[in-house]
């Protein structure tokens, strides 16, 4: 098993609020969207499945930490199959559809894994297009 | 055949618009620009994406803005666009959550509650070059955009019935027109095919009486309602369903559209559930007694409240019902979380 780490640092939220102003908010509401903010990091197991002609994984099953974009996924896997920039490579879930590069891999987790596994396929080619 | 509620409703949301001003980068302004004229007001449709309305900026700068020569060096593909506050603003989304997440991060902000009305503009800062493509997830043509929403639409139908059939048994003239609806802004090209794919409501499909569990004969089901049932809002399997947070993240829950006791899942039930910490779920009643006989609970403010389509919605309403009649194009419910003020 191994692990993605997350590259892609969103803008949002970059800007730190002035002091002053975060006292117009309550303690409270800041402490929920903390919280929120973090809800819970676990990992989750991914199985990649190759489609057609592409390439087929020794280690096909991986953890990763759950608030990834699906963007970090998409990076991790043209590594690992030693993808070149500009290579074609399609990523799709349950055989469906390609999710958004800034979907979380929880949030797909939620929705669509499998007996507990989030199951992305991959190809050279637009297989459900 | 849809009834009136719900096509007054798709319309409604269909019709929404949003006023953006997009003002160019004054830094990046190329020489000899028309300076004082570099701002362009749109009222965009909520239910539109950014690389859509692109051309029609484009068009007013040239015309307008831009010298001549120097517009010749200027590539659309090298075009991003931020917020005022320095957000990136994704081509992919629909211009409707762009400006409502813009406006419950507000809500953190700004010490006074956002108006009402609809006369401030949303401030967009174009830039004209170095654009940040891993940020912006997506290539900024009009065939990205496309296939992004094509593949949304398709999540969202795995989320409502478990598969993609509806979406992959559409002709691809069929598919096409969807976007081309979207392109052309026509509510009715749109919807001819929308309406294979969305869940419907008719008052007689929402569930009267909530069935009697371990009966399966509890409803009587006649053959004429099969159809209607089958594509009722409140026989999927869940409602796609998007929770915007003020400055992030954007949440997705599992979310039936009925309740374990066959009882329609209310919004208020919803984030009871998934963000207590906001919407504090509320106690029961204490029981009657001789002096009170019908006492009620205390009751606990919320510290949000939630938008769909710029619309404050009520917590009392159902998810099924929003999911079919306030969805965007794509078939989402987007729900942005704006936080109360004291």
């Amino acid at each position: 098993m191994s692990q993605v780490s997350d590259q892609t640092t969103p803008r949002q939220g970059a800007n730190t609020l002035p002091t002053s102003e975060r006292q117009e908010v309550s303690e409270e509401v800041l402490k929920a969207l903390e919280t929120y903010k973090k809800k819970d990091s676990p990992k989750v197991v991914v199985r990649f499945k190759g489609v057609g002609n592409a390439p087929i994984m020794k280690q096909n099953v991986y953890k990763i930490i759950a608030t990834n974009r699906f963007q970090a996924v998409i990076h991790f896997l043209r590594k690992e199959l030693g993808w070149q920039k500009g290579e074609p490579l399609f990523l799709y879930i349950n055989s469906t559809f390609s999710p958004a590069p800034d979907d979380t891999v929880l949030n797909l987790y939620k929705s669509f894994s499998t007996e507990g596994y989030l199951i992305v396929n991959y190809s050279t080619t637009p297989a459900w297009g | 055949m849809t009834d009136y509620n719900t096509s007054l409703f798709r319309r409604l949301t269909w019709e929404g618009t949003v006023p953006l001003e997009v003002r160019v980068d004054p830094k990046e302004l190329p020489a000899n620009s028309n300076r004082g004229l570099e701002c362009y007001y749109v009222q965009a449709p909520r239910i539109s994406y950014l690389p859509l309305i692109v051309p029609e900026i484009r068009r007013f700068l040239m015309d307008v803005v831009f010298d001549e020569i120097a517009a010749k060096s200027l590539k659309d593909e090298e075009w991003w666009f931020e917020s005022e506050e320095g957000t990136l603003l994704k081509w992919h989304w629909p211009i409707g959550v762009i400006y409502d997440n813009h406006t419950i991060s507000n809500t953190l902000r700004s010490p006074s509650p956002p108006s009402s009305s609809t006369a401030t503009p949303m401030r967009l800062i174009l830039h004209l070059a170095a654009p940040p493509n891993d940020k912006l997830f997506l290539s900024p043509t009009i065939e990205a955009c496309k296939q992004a929403f094509m593949n949304q639409l398709k999540e969202a139908d795995f989320i409502r019935w478990g598969n993609t059939r509806r979406m992959t048994s559409l002709r691809k003239a069929d598919q096409d027109g969807l976007w081309e609806g979207i392109r052309e802004h026509s509510f009715d090209d749109f919807w001819r095919v929308a309406s294979k794919l969305m869940p419907s409501v008719g008052s007689s499909m929402r569930p009267s009486s909530p069935p009697v569990p371990g009966s399966s004969l509890a409803r009587p089901v006649s053959t004429d309602n099969v159809n209607a049932d089958r594509d009722s809002a409140y026989s999927i399997r869940s409602v796609p369903v998007r929770i915007y947070l003020p400055d992030g993240p954007v949440l997705q829950e599992v979310a039936p559209p009925l309740l374990e006791d066959g009882t329609p899942q209310t919004l208020s039930h919803f984030f009871s559930t998934n963000l207590p910490l906001l919407f504090p779920p509320q106690p029961p009643p204490p029981p009657p007694s001789r002096h009170n006989p019908n006492p009620q609970a205390p009751s606990i403010p919320a510290l949000a409240h939630t938008l769909i389509q710029g619309v404050i919605a009520p917590p009392e309403a159902e998810l099924a019902w929003l999911g079919a009649c306030m969805a965007g194009a794509d078939g989402w419910l987007n729900i942005c979380i704006a936080i109360n003020r004291v």
